[in-house]
């Protein structure tokens, strides 16, 4: 007698099918307690208020300005990618130091697979450190009143290039294992950002965009403010660094006693499929042109980034005419309409003066900041155009509020004698330099107002010595100097002139003078 | 059985035979706890390091920018040569290692001492012919202070995480090279013949020394009882 017949058949539990991604879970959540990147995380942390955080807050409470030196140039992952490296590298090669190689190979799980659970804790844990971090300092830049947008996409390039040294760093160390595998994967990270800059900085296009670090020409004032931050070169970006991260993780997979057969074939695949995706990136980084609005990916390009981000102008006035900002520059309005105040007061009346000033988005320029967006005069009534985004505004990179007035009434009054793009005739030089005088700016100053930084290629080019046949320059020596030479000494008497009758005089000239047909020796 | 058959040594030959023994088992302890350091290893790395700032030398490898950016991969070079000294501080015997002898601090003294000056050597062989922002004076400098500062992590973190210690500093000293900074402590940012940052370069490897030898590299989560 059994009991055979009578037994009830016992079915396959109906949770086996799930049993595979509880068995994967409870591998990372095992992973994730006891990973040694939390403990390198508060040292990161250090770093990333030493490096990251504290220089920036010396910029102007504008989003593009504040992150250009965190996000611009990528030093959010030079303060983590290299410790993430190293420790990632550390954990990669734990299974060899610990002497267990041989016990976890022969265990269900391919090695393979244990091992892409270990580099996921390191990932997630290293991830989310830095969006953390990030989260954090963004909320310190919110309550600051930071004006203008987050560069989100440049947050996005970071976790990617967090993911792609972890998975280097793990790789190395799953491949090499020995003590020496972190710090020589720390420290080959620490090369590669340093080569990176060297290579950013003196690279304005081409595939050398692709690297993180690099802000020629992609990270600029307009951005956030009169536009979208373009996205085109930051998914490039992504896409190179995931290839990186990918093709890492399926190195791990190709040797002998990382799985059978067909994983290693898949870790081929996986491999290549890495390669393929970060040759892509660098491909398209390639293809980049520099646009209005920033670098543009064809491929990629999406018309909607081109869009203005509308606003409300904050206004205040100016002798009289109505000066208008962004309101991301409302903080900049009383500086800027002390600053344009006399020399609005000396072309008041005159024709083609500005009935209104209004600030404009600048162009991108392709090196590391916007250089050269000269303000115009345009249109009927007259509007002063300015893209102040040029400028040092107070507190950006050094600027203090009279270097910012000053280059302001040079902008202006080079806009009003209509000298374009160009230094101008001797002749707009020396009204030039007679109303500058007039508007506070002494005739001892100007030379060093003219070789700011940051200001359009003509107040250099103004600086030169005279071409010959076209009279002289304000300054007779490259460089800043003593404000001697014909042209000087024509605005001195202009300037000398009683302000009624300096206004009677640019009235009836300023048509002559707009032209270039006026001559030094028709001034008075 | 007797012991009729056996011989005496001549006199004094039994008071030299354990000198001699004393002196080869001395090399030996020495080269067993090198080799338990990896220290051979790390000579080669550090040999590396120095055939890498020769080719970065020579190669004009520099970071585009003022003179300051022209120190970048140099330091970079010996932040990587620091790390390597420090990682060799870690050792996987623990309580047993320590309980081994009096000649424990000796070792771990000459061991540090000894790849320093490897690396040292390395790096100045590597810089000759190169133009090499401040010299051998400037990178005997910043190679002991970074060194000391690897040092000192191991004593506070243990010998495996060690590298972060140089490379923290080279953090610092990058934000201290870019503003122009001109305290000591950042000492590589400073002229070679800086007295203050000569000696806060040296007092930090003398401190990280002292401690690696007095200490030990921080083992498990437990800190070794002096020796």
């Amino acid at each position: 007698m059994t009991a055979a017949t009578s037994a009830p058949v016992r079915h396959q539990p109906p949770h086996a099918s799930r049993s595979v991604p509880l068995t994967a879970a409870r591998l990372l959540r095992l992973e994730l307690r006891r990973n040694p990147m939390p403990w390198i995380l508060p040292l990161i942390a250090a770093a990333f208020w030493f490096d990251s955080y504290r220089p920036s807050t010396t910029q102007p409470p504008i989003w593009v300005l504040r992150t250009f030196w965190n996000m611009g140039q990528g030093h959010t992952i030079i303060d983590f990618g290299p410790f993430v490296a190293g420790v990632a590298a550390w954990a990669g090669s734990r299974d060899v130091r610990r002497g267990i190689a041989d016990l976890v190979t022969v265990t269900a799980r391919s090695r393979w697979a244990a091992q892409l659970a270990s580099w996921a804790a390191t990932a997630i844990w290293a991830v989310g450190g830095y969006l953390v971090f990030v989260a954090v300092m963004f909320g310190v830049y919110a309550h600051q009143g930071v004006q203008g947008s987050p560069p989100w996409w440049w947050v996005a390039v970071g976790a990617a290039a967090v993911t792609a040294f972890c998975a280097a760093g793990f790789a190395v160390g799953a491949l090499f294992p020995s003590r020496f595998a972190a710090p020589l994967a720390a420290f080959g990270a620490f090369l590669v950002m340093a080569m990176s800059s060297r290579t950013g900085f003196s690279h304005t296009s081409g595939w050398a965009l692709i690297l993180p670090t690099n802000s020629n020409g992609n990270y600029q004032p307009p951005s956030g403010i009169f536009y979208p931050y373009l996205p085109d070169l930051p998914i490039a970006r992504v896409m190179f660094l995931a290839g990186i991260a990918v093709a890492a993780l399926g190195l791990i997979g190709l040797p002998a006693g990382a799985g059978g057969p067909w994983l290693r074939r898949t870790a081929a695949v996986v491999t290549l499929a890495g390669v393929v995706a970060a040759g892509t990136g660098v491909g398209l980084a390639g293809t980049a042109r520099l646009g209005p609005h920033g670098m543009v990916i064809p491929a990629l390009h999406d018309a909607a980034s081109d869009r203005p981000i509308r606003y409300t102008p904050v206004c205040g006035q100016s002798a009289g005419v109505a000066v208008c900002l962004n309101p991301a520059y409302r903080q900049f309005l009383p500086d800027v309409t002390a600053a344009l105040r006399p020399v609005l007061g000396e072309v008041a009346g005159l024709p083609g003066g500005p009935v209104r000033a209004t600030q404009v988005a600048g162009a991108y320029s392709s090196g590391e900041g916007e250089v050269g967006a000269p303000m115009t005069i345009s249109g009927r009534p007259p509007v002063l155009r300015m893209p102040l985004g040029s400028l040092n505004l107070p507190g950006a990179f050094g600027g203090s509020t009279a270097q910012f007035a000053q280059q302001l009434k040079l902008l202006s009054v080079h806009a009003f004698t209509g000298a374009g793009a160009g230094p101008g005739t001797p002749a707009q030089q020396a009204v030039q330099a007679a109303l500058l005088q007039g508007a506070g700016v002494p005739f001892s100053a100007q030379n060093g107002v003219l070789s700011a930084v940051g200001l359009p290629s003509w107040a250099s080019a103004t600086l030169q010595p005279p071409a010959s046949g076209h009279g002289a320059g304000p300054a007779e020596e490259d460089g800043p100097g003593p404000a001697t030479g014909p042209v000087h000494a024509a605005a001195r008497r202009l300037a000398a002139l009683p302000p009624s009758a300096r206004h009677a005089w640019l009235a009836a000239h300023l048509g002559a003078l707009r032209s270039g047909q006026l001559t030094l020796a028709q001034l008075p | 059985m007797t012991a009729a058959g056996i011989h005496r040594p001549p006199p004094g030959a039994a008071e030299a035979r354990p000198a001699s023994r004393r002196a080869l088992a001395t090399l030996r302890l020495a080269w067993l706890y090198l080799v338990s350091r990896r220290a051979p290893a790390a000579a080669g790395l550090l040999a590396a390091l120095g055939a890498l700032l020769r080719a970065a030398l020579h190669g004009n490898w520099s970071v585009a920018g003022g003179p300051a950016a022209q120190q970048v991969l140099p330091l970079v070079i010996e932040t990587g040569a620091a790390a390597v000294i420090a990682v060799t501080t870690y050792g996987p015997f623990g309580d047993t290692e320590r309980a081994t002898g009096r000649w424990l601090p000796w070792l771990r003294l000459g061991t540090a001492l000894l790849l320093t000056a490897v690396a040292a050597g390395a790096l100045a062989a590597g810089a000759t012919g190169g133009h090499l922002p401040g010299g051998s004076l400037a990178l005997a400098r910043n190679l002991a202070g970074m060194t000391g500062t690897g040092l000192l992590a191991a004593a506070a973190l243990g010998g495996a995480f060690a590298w972060t210690g140089p490379m923290a500093y080279w953090l610092i000293t990058e934000s201290a090279l870019t503003r122009s900074w001109t305290t000591p402590w950042t000492w590589p940012a400073r002229p070679p013949h800086d007295l203050g940052a000569a000696l806060c370069a040296y007092g930090v490897f003398a401190a990280g020394t002292a401690a690696v030898t007095l200490l030990g590299a921080r083992h498990s989560s437990r800190r070794p009882a002096p020796e």
